[in-house]
């Protein structure tokens, strides 16, 4: 018998997150092991109405490109996903990776090329998500290599995943609509502040938010999800700010990250380890030197560090700071081929002062509207 | 470690078969259980210069379509495998299942509106391939059902399969590019045949082939490959034949089948299983009771049997006649829905002659047809 966890995640993804109407086409992203979920989910489009579209991703592609690929292949965005971006209604992928390491030892310079050719397509995809004439959902299937990233178990991760979906619960959708509403009023509320300062071990940063937009995230785009978040200023971000959990970006892992910024630019970066993709990441274009959203991570079912930033960044207690492109419907202006997502654990001996008023202190806001 | 023939068959079908070039945006098709093929195949191309991209897909899933879809939804054609069709320079079909039966229990109706909306889209890349605009190949990734149509063990069936393609031995493009050479010296030589007479057990037919083009099937569309078709003239197929494989259409067999034509069409048909199937079939449309193929099988590694038309219109010592659509570039003219290859076993008894002349028997030309350079036997 499938785990009715299976069942209740497919249902979340169709008829809440992605909302499939009839008529909707459907692309949907995943790797085999992610079989028996994209089976469920397509037979869930189908009695929704939509038009599924399977695309199989299987392992080992992106290292050959990376291995053999020219600067015209690397550069290269094949028309499946050109017109995908175009023409879909809704765009569904299902992490559900073999190996998440498998990229290591790529060349970070051919990364870079594969990075901004897709920026374009990124571009326009947000555009069309913006008009809201695409949805778009992230969520993640266990496999045996996240549990490994994660030093779990297959069985417990699967608990922990499934867990974080509030698919423990009987009725999914409706724990995160009433989730939806509590984040929707603290984002209002966060509204208002002009400046944000965020004091922790070897941080102290502040960030203006005034005019912008906290925007609350409830499983629409992401799924498990927990979040506000916004795009700062661009060149308002001033001060340190040290990461205390590694970063996961584009195959390789990246550790004790510290950043400088002045005039919302950093101007000084280094890393325990992998300091030379940092650099390379930095260097990418203009906006991958400023912040690019700054969020909150809200969701307290998901309490573990697991290396998958998916989950990581909606830790309840936790805060991140993305470097390069913003999300237009904050406000944000930033543009660039880099988001990377880097988050820190705010849940002891930290404070966080909203125009000098202190509003949230060791991983919980004081005064919760 | 990647298994050396799956390589080698990557190569040969990027670069014999497709021959890829620098910039060629070439499309990778199949199910995802054909991985170690289609990145074999990705790598190939990136070495050739070629720009690939994926397009694979989970089993099982039309099987859900056909069962819980609306009619809409089972006839609905994607805008963007439309969009896409325009932009291929090559295509690799990649055949791979993981279960060869399952659509037996499938409403037969819904499964034919599947396949008759698909069949738009495949109809477009005929025309581009037609106009030269687009490569295609098929080939096939061995798997366990495969393997268990043929009643073999995986192990043994890979090992059939790659000797088939000739990825079993290094520098496979070579062997075909002389099977080459030899198929299209034997095209050259029937295609002043007038009349080919078909005799064997129960088999005794004549088939009008005047002024129609022989083709040489040598690995371009095809891996494995092996045979020399034509499209007979269309009124002029005269006799009887008995095919003593079961021919199989979409997954459903019928077995023994004899058929008896007059003036081009299949006057009587017969089986002794599946016999309401043939008769649908040969009812279909008015193309459907005209041969549109005669062909012989020329590839002598395949020696078996192995319900896979892939493989089997190609065994060594057959010939197989299509009902059903013929080929335009043949100067073929009978058009119909279906083209339902039937595999006749000539190896044993079998005879063929060329306007009164003895050319074939049991299984082999008599004659090597002139060729310029040394060549394998055909």
């Amino acid at each position: 018998m499938p785990d009715p966890r299976l069942e209740r995640l497919a249902d979340v993804v169709v008829d809440y997150s992605a909302a499939v109407k009839a008529g909707d086409l459907v692309v949907l992203e995943a790797t085999p092991l992610a079989a028996p979920l994209v089976r469920e989910t397509y037979r869930r489009i189908l009695a929704a109405g939509g038009h599924p579209e399977v695309r199989m991703a299987v392992d080992g592609v992106a290292e050959a490109l990376l291995d053999e690929g020219n600067e015209a292949q690397l550069g290269w965005v094949s028309p499946a996903r050109v017109e995908q971006i175009e023409r879909a209604d809704v765009r569904i992928v299902f992490e559900s990776e073999y190996n998440t390491r498998s990229l290591s030892d790529a060349d970070p310079a051919k990364q870079a090329i594969v990075q901004r050719a897709r920026k374009r397509l990124g571009d326009r995809l947000f555009e069309r998500y913006a008009s809201g004439e695409l949805r778009w959902l992230v969520t993640l299937w266990p496999t045996q290599a996240a549990a490994q990233e994660a030093g779990m178990s297959l069985a417990e991760y699967e608990d922990f995943v499934f867990r974080a979906g509030f698919l423990d619960r009987d009725d999914p959708a409706g724990a995160w609509r009433d989730f939806g509403e509590r984040l929707d009023g603290l984002a209002e509320w966060l509204g208002k502040t002009r400046e944000l300062r965020v004091v922790a071990e070897d941080t102290d940063l502040r960030l203006g938010v005034e005019g912008r937009t906290w925007v609350a995230s409830s499983g629409r785009e992401n799924f498990p999800d927990g979040e506000i978040f916004t795009g700062p200023v661009e060149t308002s971000v001033e001060g340190e700010i040290a990461f205390s959990f590694p970063a996961a970006f584009g195959g390789r892992v990246i550790e004790g990250v510290r950043l400088r910024f002045e005039g919302g630019e950093v101007v000084e970066a280094s890393a325990k380890r992998g300091g030379e993709f940092l650099d390379e990441m930095l260097a990418l274009d203009e906006g991958a030197r400023r912040v690019g959203e700054f969020a909150f991570g809200l969701n307290e079912s998901i309490t573990e560090f697991t290396l998958n930033t998916l989950f990581d960044e909606k830790i309840g207690g936790t805060a991140h700071l993305a470097l390069g492109k913003s999300y237009p419907e904050t406000g944000g202006l930033n543009t660039s081929a880099l988001h990377w997502d880097l988050v820190t654990d705010l849940r002891t001996g930290s404070e966080v002062f909203a125009d000098g008023e202190l509003v949230y202190r060791d991983g919980r806001f004081l005064d919760r509207p | 470690m990647i298994d050396p023939r799956v390589e080698r068959l990557g190569d040969l079908v990027a670069n014999y078969s497709l021959e890829l070039k620098e910039g060629q945006v070439f499309r990778i098709d199949g199910y995802a259980i054909a991985e170690p093929l289609a990145l074999a195949l990705y790598r190939s191309a990136l070495r050739a210069g070629a720009l690939p991209y994926m397009n694979l897909t989970l089993d099982g899933l039309s099987e859900i379509l056909v069962a819980e879809g609306s009619d809409e939804q089972i006839s609905y054609l994607s805008p963007v495998q439309w969009a896409e069709i325009e932009e291929l320079d090559a295509l690799v079909t990649i055949w791979a299942e993981t279960n060869t039966k399952s659509f037996t229990r499938s409403d037969e109706e819904k499964h034919g509106a599947l396949i008759s909306a698909q069949r738009k889209l495949s109809n477009r890349r005929w025309e581009r391939i037609a106009k030269e605009e687009m490569r295609w190949c098929g080939t096939l990734h061995p798997t366990h059902a495969h393997a268990q149509d043929a009643a073999m063990s995986l192990g043994d069936y890979e090992a059939f399969f790659y000797s088939a393609c000739h990825t079993d031995k290094d520098d496979p493009a070579s062997h075909w590019q002389e099977v080459s050479h030899v198929l299209q010296a034997r095209a050259e030589t029937l295609a002043a045949v007038r009349e080919l007479r078909i005799v064997g057990p129960d088999t005794d037919l004549r088939v009008g082939v005047a002024g129609r083009a022989w083709i040489a099937a040598d690995g371009r569309y095809n891996m494995p490959d092996g045979e020399v078709f034509t499209s007979p003239v269309e009124t002029e197929t005269e006799g009887e034949i008995r095919y003593t494989f079961p021919a199989i259409f979409q997954g459903r067999e019928v077995e023994d089948v004899r058929l008896r034509f007059e003036g081009g069409s299949v006057v009587a048909a017969e089986s002794s299983r599946g016999q309401a199937y043939l008769r649908r079939l040969l009812d279909l449309d008015a193309g459907a009771r005209i041969l549109g193929e005669v062909a012989f099988g020329l590839n002598y590694e395949i020696d078996r049997f192995t319900r896979n038309i892939l493989l089997d219109e190609k065994i060594g010592g057959t010939m197989h006649l299509a009902l059903g659509a013929g080929f335009q570039q043949a100067g073929g003219s009978n058009s119909s829905a279906l083209h339902w290859d039937m595999i006749c076993d000539l190896r044993a008894e079998g005879e063929v002659y060329a306007d009164g002349e003895l050319i074939w028997k049991a299984g082999e030309f008599l004659e090597a047809a002139p060729v310029a350079v040394a060549g394998v036997g055909a």
